[in-house]
């Protein structure tokens, strides 16, 4: 089997060809100007893994070229894509991608989390996954060595995220290079039922600030 | 041999693929218009529409291929507008134009959104030059002068405000539901003109401005309200409909003139409006200048316009990379 995986929901860029259980090529860059970072905790708290978030525009400028890259003019036999959370723009970069080509070249195409990509990290514990929402929220979700859920991906207030008795500041998020295995991800998902790509979306987990705001104000309204 | 371009439009709230045969020969389109959705905002929500065109964009692309019963193979080249528009949606055609490009190994050929426009004119008739363009719609209000096939000569633009949208500001300061415009226009049609409104930049360049025009109906709308009275609405649309066609004609017939040019196209959503169709059809007769203004349905958002557009582009060799990015905002060119 060979699995094209794309995931552009954060600023580093992870594209990678698997060919039988092995990475052939991997791309895994981080691009544009910094504006927040990913964060990968350990469950006391400390900070392993980090990496920085960046401008997701540019993504789309390199996604394509890096797919072209890395199939080097053979077709994947499946697609597994990050589908979110993160960057909105970011996800939807890779998303489209993975949709079309799943479309048109009639593959199948599986989406996964972009938390459970980071929490691929390997350690002694579970993996905290952290991708920085601002305003004081994180998307976090918590993944045991195995990549089975123990948390299952929330958009949350970083202060009521409470990791054995510890609240995690913003001011812990010290910058350490990732290490994600995708390896592991790929085979955790590699008998996953795949998606029609027109019923292939992004999991945002978080809505609009225009659709919060009309829910606000139809609540209101109701009360 | 004929020239298919499958062309692609995502750059505001309506999802759109076309497949156009030799620049004017429309086989297959499809428009996928979100504002019902943004209708529950009272405007175009980018983030929202961002979410709804990637929802859609296979399945416009599968319908588009299957009412011209194409193959991607029978495409020549893939069209896409790269910018203006809003980034977040214009990335969705662009990955997805970049995307069937490398897979099919197509040209990829980059439209800008005002060259759409012009070209819809192109899907009714053959553009004839010289010719003036005058293109208005909710993002954009412009002159330009082309000699020539793909030549853009911008003689002036908005300010400020597009003539589309403070149309859209008006509507929501005399209480006209959204989208403003087409009601604007249509009450324009029942009232009469007796507000005091100014004529807006009445001077020598082919610049607009119309955020001066808008505050003066907000102002009056206020005074009204302070002596206790409502405005009448078809009197207020009548009024600042007047003076947005007058200083539109206006501007157009000098710039005519002075090109010494007998084409005029009117592009965008904008040209839709009844009372500027009206106004330039008996302007242009008395003037001996020949107009074109294309059918409503060209008129808003579409991708054929781009698909006419791209075949121009392409034919000029006009190519763009896989690392093509969107842009907001570029110039005309």
């Amino acid at each position: 089997m060979k699995y094209l995986f794309i995931d552009s929901a954060t600023a580093t860029l992870v594209v990678a060809i698997i060919i039988d259980d092995k990475i052939t090529y991997i791309y895994n860059q981080k691009v544009g100007k910094d504006m927040s970072s990913v964060i990968i905790l350990e469950r006391d708290g400390k900070i392993i893994r980090q990496k920085r978030i960046t401008e997701q525009k540019e993504n789309s400028k390199l996604i394509m070229p890096t797919v072209k890259k890395v199939l080097n003019k053979e077709k994947p036999d499946s697609i597994i894509v990050v589908n979110g959370p993160g960057s909105f723009t970011g996800i939807r970069v890779g998303l489209t991608v993975a949709k079309m080509m799943s479309w048109a070249l009639n593959i199948p195409v599986v989406p996964l989390s972009s938390l459970e990509v980071i929490a691929s990290t390997p350690t002694s514990e579970n993996n905290i996954a952290l991708i920085d929402a601002r305003r004081g929220f994180v998307y976090a979700g918590v993944y045991d060595n195995d990549l089975n859920v123990i948390m299952e991906d929330k958009h949350m207030e970083l202060a009521k995220l409470n990791i054995d008795g510890q609240i995690v500041s913003y001011d812990d998020f010290a910058g350490i290079k990732p290490n994600l295995d995708i390896l592991k991800v790929i085979k955790k998902h590699e008998k996953d039922k795949d998606i029609n790509p027109h019923k292939l979306n992004p999991k945002y987990l978080k809505l609009t600030e225009a659709e919060e705001k009309l829910n606000r104000q139809n609540d209101n309204g109701s009360k | 041999m004929s020239t298919y371009i499958l062309a692609i439009e995502t750059s505001c709230d309506e999802t759109s693929m076309a497949i156009i045969k030799d620049g004017h020969d429309e086989i297959a389109t499809v428009v996928l218009s979100q504002m019902d959705t943004h209708a529950n905002y009272g405007g175009v929500v980018p983030e929202i529409a961002s979410r709804m065109h990637i929802e859609n964009i296979t399945l416009v692309a599968e319908e588009v291929l299957r009412k011209a019963n194409m193959k991607m193979d029978d495409i020549t080249a893939i069209a896409v507008t790269y910018g203006p528009g809003l980034i977040g949606s214009l990335l969705i055609g662009l990955m997805a134009a970049k995307t069937l490009a490398f897979i099919y190994h197509k040209p990829l050929v980059p439209v800008h959104h005002i060259a759409g426009h012009i070209y819809a004119n192109n899907l009714v008739r053959q553009l004839e030059f010289p010719l003036i363009a005058l293109v208005i719609s909710g993002g954009h209000t412009e002159l330009i002068y082309m000699k020539e096939d793909y030549s853009f000569e911008k003689l002036g633009g908005t300010l400020d405000d597009a003539v589309g949208e403070a149309y859209d500001k008006v509507a929501r300061v005399i209480d006209v539901p959204y989208p403003g415009g087409p009601l604007v226009d249509k009450l324009a049609h029942e009232g009469k003109d007796t507000y005091p409104l100014p004529l807006p930049l009445d001077d020598d360049s082919y610049n607009f401005s119309f955020s001066g025009l808008k505050s003066a109906v907000i102002n009056l709308v206020h005074n009204e309200k302070q002596r206790g009275q409502d405005i009448i609405k078809e009197n207020m649309a009548t009024s600042f409909q007047n003076r947005v066609v007058e200083i539109l004609t206006k501007k157009t017939l000098k710039a005519l003139k002075e090109y010494d040019v007998h084409n005029l196209i009117v592009a965008g959503g904008v040209a839709a409006n009844k009372g500027l169709r009206e106004r330039l059809t008996k302007e242009c007769l008395a003037n001996d200048i020949h107009l074109i203004v294309p059918e409503i349905k060209y008129c808003t958002d579409n991708a054929a316009m781009i698909g006419a557009a791209g075949y121009f582009a392409y034919k000029l060799g006009r190519r763009a990379d896989l690392n093509l990015n969107a842009k907001a905002s570029d110039m005309l060119h």
